[in-house]
């Protein structure tokens, strides 16, 4: 998946993202990593083609997102949204069966086992007669993980899939994410609000600020302290944890003496 | 199935078998079932012909509308994502009638006019409903859908000065040819919506959830929408408006077997059936040698219960799309 130029704006908004261009790397974890606003959520729907950029390209294949039927597109690229609401209650493995209408006609009866393996391999089988009304957040973005593998995409993005969790449930996650990712290489893009989760996980990050690419790089050549407190635009330090390795806090400036 | 679908489909099928038999026995004259035996068998002619021309006919007829209604409103319930959708609080039904009085008042001998004209007004009060914000807020689609149901009533009556305005839905008078005309619609059309049930299902996720799953939302909605207007519009124009039952029936079918519109869907076409019967039975007997209308009964039952509805504690049936 590359991207060409990609501008966006909403419609009367000044602009959003601005002449983005970078490849995303095949059978890696990408995560996008910025401050509120800068745009990284928006960056995430264009690659699903649920919006289309205002100028620039985003080509799948070395094809033009927007040239691709939503069908096919469904069995290539899959989104965890960061708002999951459902308007009526539905049971677990139902939901999952949605994934599979990317590869079926719209009027078809997917069987059960036809879903069992992803709801294995998000830990889901006790839950899936449930209905989502009796499950925790955690146990619910585990379902709409399961959906999106459903689709048996190449692409799996994710915005801020750990923002409503608790941290054994972060973890728990983040391991299924690492397994999915070499088992069966799927690509993972994510929007990650931690940073240390993501300089942990991630094979390649990117640092975006007001609209525009500032970084693509391993996260290892991203411990920098100056170029992570201008993006986030506050006091940053790095510091080494035993058996753990760098870790990034944030330290309101202290005033020096006089 | 499920448990509750196992004890809930042969209680309402007990149930619609036994009010068929009161039906079949009510009325200016009672008629026991040894009667009937004696009538069948060619002992009593004038019996024979109460049962098969008017008391068979009515029978089918209330369980018929009483099915499609119901269908209708748990189609419309899904394709709106709001449990309060019934057509006839969205002015769709109202809809309806008053384009059957404009096609009366255009070209009266048009044979079929009512049955087109009905659908025309269904379809006119829906693009309404689906344009703008109406969608986009749960409760503001009541609002907009209870002020054209006033406005199309209102109009309907300004018009119907001296033509006669199509009557309240009452089953007094049903012919078998009438009857024969429902059955035609009601089963195409229940069967049609059956059969799209998954897809009411499928509505209950959000539409940017379905559209990373490659699957078309307007397609879904328009799809459960026609069949909405197709069975909603084939009662109004056989019988005139019945209300309430959309709301009243896939509710209390959602009560007892669970949110799964390939459920609730052919459950609620049973309970439809049954209710309607009943209150159409009652309706001929309860003022003789006068008759109350099905659409005056359910109206006497629909308000309230939608009033309990919107009251209810826990009520959480609305969520904004």
């Amino acid at each position: 998946m590359d991207l060409n130029q990609v501008s966006y704006h909403y419609p009367q908004q000044p602009i959003l993202l601005n002449h983005i261009s970078a490849r995303v790397p095949v059978g890696h974890i990408l995560s996008i990593i910025g401050p509120n606003g800068a745009g990284k959520s928006t960056l995430l729907k264009l690659m699903t083609g649920i919006i289309q950029p205002s100028a620039g390209q985003v080509q799948l294949d070395g094809q033009p997102i927007s040239s691709i039927p939503q069908k096919q597109l469904a069995t290539k690229v899959a989104l965890v949204s960061q708002q999951n609401d459902i308007f009526d209650d539905m049971k677990v493995i139902d939901v999952v069966k949605t994934g599979r209408l990317a590869h079926h006609n719209l009027l078809a009866t997917i069987a059960d086992d036809e879903v069992a393996q992803y709801i294995q391999a998000t830990h889901l089988d006790a839950l899936a007669q449930r209905p989502m009304s009796s499950l925790s957040g955690g146990q619910r973005q585990r379902v709409w993980l399961a959906s999106a593998l459903a689709q048996d995409p190449n692409y799996l993005l994710l915005d801020e899939p750990t923002t409503y969790l608790d941290i054994h449930y972060q973890a728990e996650l983040m391991a299924i994410l690492s397994r999915l990712n070499q088992q069966k290489h799927i690509t993972v893009i994510m929007v990650l609000h931690d940073i240390n989760q993501a300089f942990k996980i991630s094979d390649v990050l990117w640092l975006v600020k007001q609209g525009q690419l500032v970084k693509v790089a391993p996260p290892a050549e991203c411990y920098d302290r100056q170029l992570l407190a201008s993006i986030f635009e506050t006091n940053i330090q790095i510091v080494d944890v035993p058996n753990y390795g760098k870790y990034i806090v944030e330290i309101p400036e202290v005033r020096a003496e006089s | 199935m499920t448990k509750s679908e196992k004890v809930w489909y042969p209680i309402i099928l007990v149930m619609l078998v036994i009010t068929i038999l009161f039906a079949m026995m009510l009325g200016a004259s009672f008629i026991t079932p040894q009667q009937m035996v004696t009538a069948f068998k060619g002992g009593n002619p004038n019996q024979l012909d109460i049962l098969i021309n008017i008391r068979f006919p009515r029978i089918l007829a209330a369980m018929l509308c009483g099915g499609m209604l119901a269908v209708a409103g748990a189609a419309s319930q899904a394709a709106f994502r709001n449990v309060l959708a019934d057509p006839s609080i969205l002015g769709v039904t109202s809809a309806s009638d008053f384009f059957i009085l404009i096609g009366a008042i255009l070209i009266p001998a048009f044979p079929g006019s009512k049955l087109l004209f009905s659908i025309l007004g269904g379809l006119f009060a829906l693009a309404l409903l689906t344009r703008g914000p109406a969608l986009k807020s749960p409760y503001r689609l009541i609002i907009i859908g209870v002020a054209m149901m006033l406005t199309f009533t209102g109009f309907e009556q300004l018009f119907a000065n001296g033509f006669g305005g199509q009557t309240l839905g009452s089953f007094n008078g049903i012919t078998w040819s009438q009857t024969e005309m429902l059955l035609l619609l009601g089963v195409s059309g229940m069967i049609a919506a059956v059969i799209i049930s998954p897809w009411a299902n499928y509505l209950k996720l959000s539409t940017e959830q379905l559209q990373t799953k490659g699957v078309s939302v307007s397609l879904m909605r328009i799809a459960l929408l026609l069949v909405v207007v197709y069975l909603s519009s084939g009662v109004s124009s056989v019988v005139g408006t019945v209300p309430f039952m959309g709301i009243v029936v896939p509710n209390v079918v959602r009560y007892l077997v669970g949110r799964d519109y390939q459920t609730i869907i052919p459950l609620s076409m049973l309970v439809g059936a049954w209710l309607l019967l009943v209150v159409d039975t009652i309706g001929r007997i309860a003022v003789l040698p006068s008759e109350l209308s099905a659409a005056v009964i359910m109206t006497v039952i629909g308000g309230p219960f939608l009033i309990l509805m919107l009251q209810r504690k826990n009520f959480n049936g609305l969520k904004s799309s």
